[in-house]
């Protein structure tokens, strides 16, 4: 299989430019690391209990999948989208490399990226919110909010394939407010919005953790409720990119 | 490489490509061979960079069949013997030149030294600025550096010297006279005439998705109606000197005639049989551009269509 670890070794080469790219992007890391740091440092001594929980530790957890989501999210829509617009996957085709690979490089960066935001955004809930917890429930946490922001590249994908920059912007933004508003990262609701609130995937990833956290059994829904969302975002994205087959 | 056959290295049989009910490309059938240097010729919407575009697998045929290398467009592609260069690629924003050309040179199976291809391509003296931080011309050149990044037995341009000045566009024909002087193969398309007639030992002219003409540029001049002919003659009627033995062309202002024709002592004798005696006759060959527009204008005359001005 002389072929396909030719690809994968240019499909991580690419990967690596995207990654060098993104590390000197200020806007980027400001985005990604330094807007959910600071809210943090501002609002998690509100000393509340949310979801069973202290609020330093939902605060620390909903930061956390707020930095990883915006990234894999706005960070990869408009830019896909951009470089469309200017033609370089057209001109990446020319090359060797496998028509899929432009993708999976995107995807592959997307993770790559979000880690540094949670890992930051943890180390400030431990040593700044007080947050105290076994290494277990670090590590399962860090994992599901990674996770749960992985399946926004996908979305991202879709929306960067089928919509021109000037048309991806608005659309990013609009999903970007409603996935993190309804999602309860800017605060938990209750009631209607609560239970509307329970079906986004920004929810059930902040939920997953904060039952960890609390030492609760994760209910089913949350996490069938993620794997779904991926089916629908990867689906999308697979449309999109099938449909712009030719016009890329 | 295991091509070394007469063969041809690429096949478009009987190819088209439809958007609706327009055809770009409307039933094309050409060959190439191993180390001709080919010159796609045609106005613009003549379905040029259509055919580039299904040649390297961006686009598929609506019928027809297109081989290259022994295999389809897009393994042939894939297995890095086709460098390439099209209008609307782009480069990948926020690298540097070298950076980029070192990424696509270490996507290729045979990659070539980065330091060389930026010479090739002279953008040495930009190789640590930001692609996006360039001017027309040396994006232009970038991109080319991106086609020659490895070793390639192909190499396709699409309207290769937009955007350069004269001086550029002549240091780009002598470094790509050296590339092929290695036995590879050019296919370029172009509006620049004279650079087919320069560059090129075999025009294509295509005109509506159909090709016109196939051959030297000699030929191609030679198959317009080789001749131009102009003189002064009063009260000759247009009908009477279009039916005129060999006129391809016919202009009149005022009483000055412009004939192109492909006899012209045939057409001459007619006149002056008829009774006709022209003043200040001048009789020269026509150049490549004169011939150009004189094919795709007779087979826009010859379909109905409003004839495509050449840019």
């Amino acid at each position: 299989m002389q072929g396909d670890e030719k690809t994968m070794r240019g499909t991580l080469m690419l990967t690596r430019a995207e990654i060098n790219r993104l590390r000197r992007n200020r806007r980027y890391l400001i985005f990604t690391v330094g807007t959910p740091v600071v809210l943090y440092l501002f609002f998690s001594k509100a000393g509340k209990t949310v979801y069973g929980i202290d609020f330093a530790a939902y605060y620390m957890v909903a930061m956390a999948t707020f930095g990883a989501f915006a990234g894999a999210l706005n960070g990869n829509a408009i830019r896909i989208s951009e470089e469309r617009k200017v033609g370089w996957i057209r001109q990446l085709r020319l090359t060797p490399l496998p028509a899929s690979a432009y993708v999976i490089a995107k995807i592959l960066t997307s993770m790559a990226t979000t880690i540094p935001s949670i890992v930051i955004v943890m180390l400030i809930g431990r040593f700044e919110g007080g947050v105290h917890l076994p290494l277990w429930q670090w590590f399962v946490i860090a994992v599901v909010i990674w996770l749960g922001a992985t399946i926004f590249a996908a979305l991202a994908v879709a929306i960067g394939y089928r919509y021109p920059p000037d048309q991806a912007q608005p659309i990013t933004l609009t999903l970007y407010l409603v996935f993190s508003v309804l999602g309860g990262i800017w605060y938990p609701f209750t009631g209607v919005l609560g239970n509307i609130s329970k079906g986004t995937p920004t929810f059930e990833a902040i939920n997953i953790a904060t039952d960890v956290i609390g030492n609760k059994s994760v209910p089913a829904y949350l996490a069938i409720g993620l794997v779904a969302w991926l089916a629908i975002f990867a689906g999308l994205a697979v449309l999109s990119v099938r449909s712009m087959a030719e016009a890329v | 490489m295991s091509h070394s056959g007469t063969g041809p290295i690429v096949s478009f049989d009987d190819v088209s490509k439809h958007y609706g009910s327009l055809k770009a490309v409307d039933g094309l059938s050409l060959e190439l061979r191993r180390g001709e240097t080919v010159a796609l010729l045609g106005p613009n919407g003549a379905g040029k960079s259509t055919s580039l575009d299904m040649l390297l697998a961006l686009r598929k045929p609506t019928a027809g069949k297109i081989q290259m290398f022994g295999s389809d467009p897009y393994h042939a592609v894939k297995s890095g013997q086709v460098g390439a260069m099209l209008q609307s690629g782009g480069l990948m924003p926020e690298v540097t030149v070298r950076e980029l050309v070192t990424l696509v040179a270490g996507l290729h199976p045979r990659p070539v030294p980065v330091n060389t291809t930026l010479r090739r391509a002279g953008i040495e003296d930009v190789a640590d600025r930001r692609v996006d931080r360039l001017s027309g011309g040396q994006t232009q050149r970038v991109r080319f550096a991106l086609a020659i990044a490895g070793e390639c037995d192909l190499i396709v341009l699409d309207e290769p010297t937009t955007a350069m000045d004269v001086e550029t566009r002549q240091r780009f024909w002598a470094q790509m006279k050296e590339e092929v002087a290695e036995g590879k193969t050019l296919l370029f398309a172009t509006h620049y005439l004279e650079e087919a007639d320069q560059a090129a030992d075999r025009i294509l002219v295509i005109n509506r998705g159909r090709l016109l003409a196939d051959g030297s540029p000699e030929d191609i001049k030679k198959r317009a109606g080789a001749k131009r002919m102009s003189f002064r003659l009063d009260g000759a009627d247009e009908a009477f000197l279009l039916r005129l033995p060999g006129v391809v062309n016919l202009e009149t202002r005022h009483d000055l005639v412009h004939i192109q024709t492909d006899d012209s002592d045939g057409t001459l004798y007619a006149l002056l049989d008829a009774g006709y005696r022209p003043s200040e006759i001048e009789v020269g060959s026509l150049g490549l551009e004169q011939a150009f527009l004189a094919i795709t204008a007779e087979d826009d005359q010859a379909n109905g269509h409003e004839p495509v001005a050449a840019r």
